[in-house]
């Protein structure tokens, strides 16, 4: 599937059957990331399809606040 | 995974506590683990004016979005820093925040009024300005904070960035630090105001949610200038714990909170108690110039130095 990875818009394709696969796949902590399909975030158990159109959101801000 | 709530298909799983939420049930959650901790640490009363730090960031503004939504008088303030783009982009973010919900949102610019900026301010060991921009932030929050009558200072800090803190200071046994570290910092002067941070509970991801959730247009990348700061790299590995054991960074947290603080020496959560005014600038501050107005002189010759390379 199409995984679109923010805040660069990296494109890539990766074969997962769910959302804890793909961010597995991609090497992101499930804690600093969030998966978007549309509109929805979704949880690590839900299954993908080769035809999702996926992106990947980080969580992660950093400096002294 | 189903809603802890109405049972439906979740969007948001909190692995701390083994639990999810759907998009509609979601912010209610959130919004109701703010009010737990502003309750529970008598944070603010409603009557009370609270000035909300303002970045254009998640955090920032979820926390000035869940106060509002919450009932409270939240004005924001935004500090122009001057880092190129992100500045601006930031600004824009804040800017379009509050007049879409017809909010006030107070500024400074730091290049106009104090003449510098952020860049101007690289620590020489670490080649990061990150310290000295937390100082500027303090400093202009505070004091704003004071002219305006505001009774509280709110800050977007979350759990992500707690743990990360109290991380870095526990590997470099930084105690003072320690025993400063906690939701709410009260008032030991006049001029400086009373700080809290009520989103010290929830982690970034939640945050995160929070704001996609609730159609947030916050700005997405890192600072620029925060690339390769420590802050970032302590996160990442406490993540990597967190990967293998949910719920290590909350109990790392809120256990030292609950049980670590009161080991520190000085451990009683207040800002500092010897302050006087900075002959200067008439801030409080423990010495005789504070350390805003050091560090605001370095930066100015810095912006100087700059200046004159380029005129030539």
């Amino acid at each position: 599937m199409r995984v679109t990875i923010l805040p660069d818009r990296e494109v890539r394709e990766v074969d997962a059957r769910s959302v804890g696969e793909l961010l597995k796949t991609l090497g992101l902590h499930r804690d600093a990331h969030l998966v978007v399909r549309g509109q929805d975030i979704l949880t690590s158990d839900v299954s993908l399809s080769e035809a999702d159109q996926i992106e990947v959101w980080p969580v992660i801000s950093g400096g002294r606040r | 995974m189903r809603c802890h709530a109405c049972r439906g298909p979740a969007n948001v799983e909190i692995r701390r506590s083994r639990t999810a939420y759907c998009a509609r049930c979601y912010p209610a959650w959130f919004r109701t683990q703010v009010q737990e901790r502003i309750d529970h640490e008598r944070m603010f009363r409603r009557d009370q004016g609270i000035l909300v730090a303002v970045s254009g960031g998640k955090d920032s503004l979820a926390l000035w979005h869940a106060l509002t939504e919450l009932g409270y008088r939240a004005d924001g303030m935004y500090i122009r820093l001057g880092i190129g783009d992100y500045s601006q982009r930031s600004q824009a973010k804040s800017e379009a925040f509050a007049s879409e919900r017809g909010l006030t949102l107070h500024q400074v610019d730091l290049k106009e009024a104090q003449g510098f900026a952020v860049p101007d301010l690289l620590d020489t060991r670490s080649g990061k300005p990150c310290a000295a921009c937390g100082t500027v932030k303090r400093y202009h929050f505070n004091k704003v904070a004071a002219d305006l009558g505001y009774e509280v200072v709110a800050t977007g800090h979350n759990l992500d960035d707690e743990a990360a803190t109290l991380f870095g200071n526990v590997m470099h046994w930084n105690v003072d630090y320690l025993g400063r570290q906690g939701p709410v910092l009260a008032s030991t002067h006049p001029k400086l105001v009373r700080k809290v941070k009520p989103l010290y509970r929830l982690s970034e991801r939640e945050t995160a949610a929070y704001a996609i959730i609730e159609r947030l247009d916050y700005i997405l990348e890192e600072c620029p200038m925060a690339k390769g700061a420590k802050s970032l790299a302590y996160k990442g590995m406490l993540n990597a714990l967190e990967e293998e054991q949910p719920g290590a960074k909350y109990g790392f947290l809120v256990g030292f909170l609950k049980q670590g603080r009161h080991a520190v020496p000085g451990g009683d959560f207040d800002q500092a108690t010897d302050l006087r005014e900075c002959t200067r600038c008439g801030q409080p501050t423990t010495g005789e110039l504070c350390a805003y107005c050091k560090m605001a002189d370095r930066g100015r010759k810095k912006s100087a130095s700059k200046a004159a390379k380029y005129a030539r």
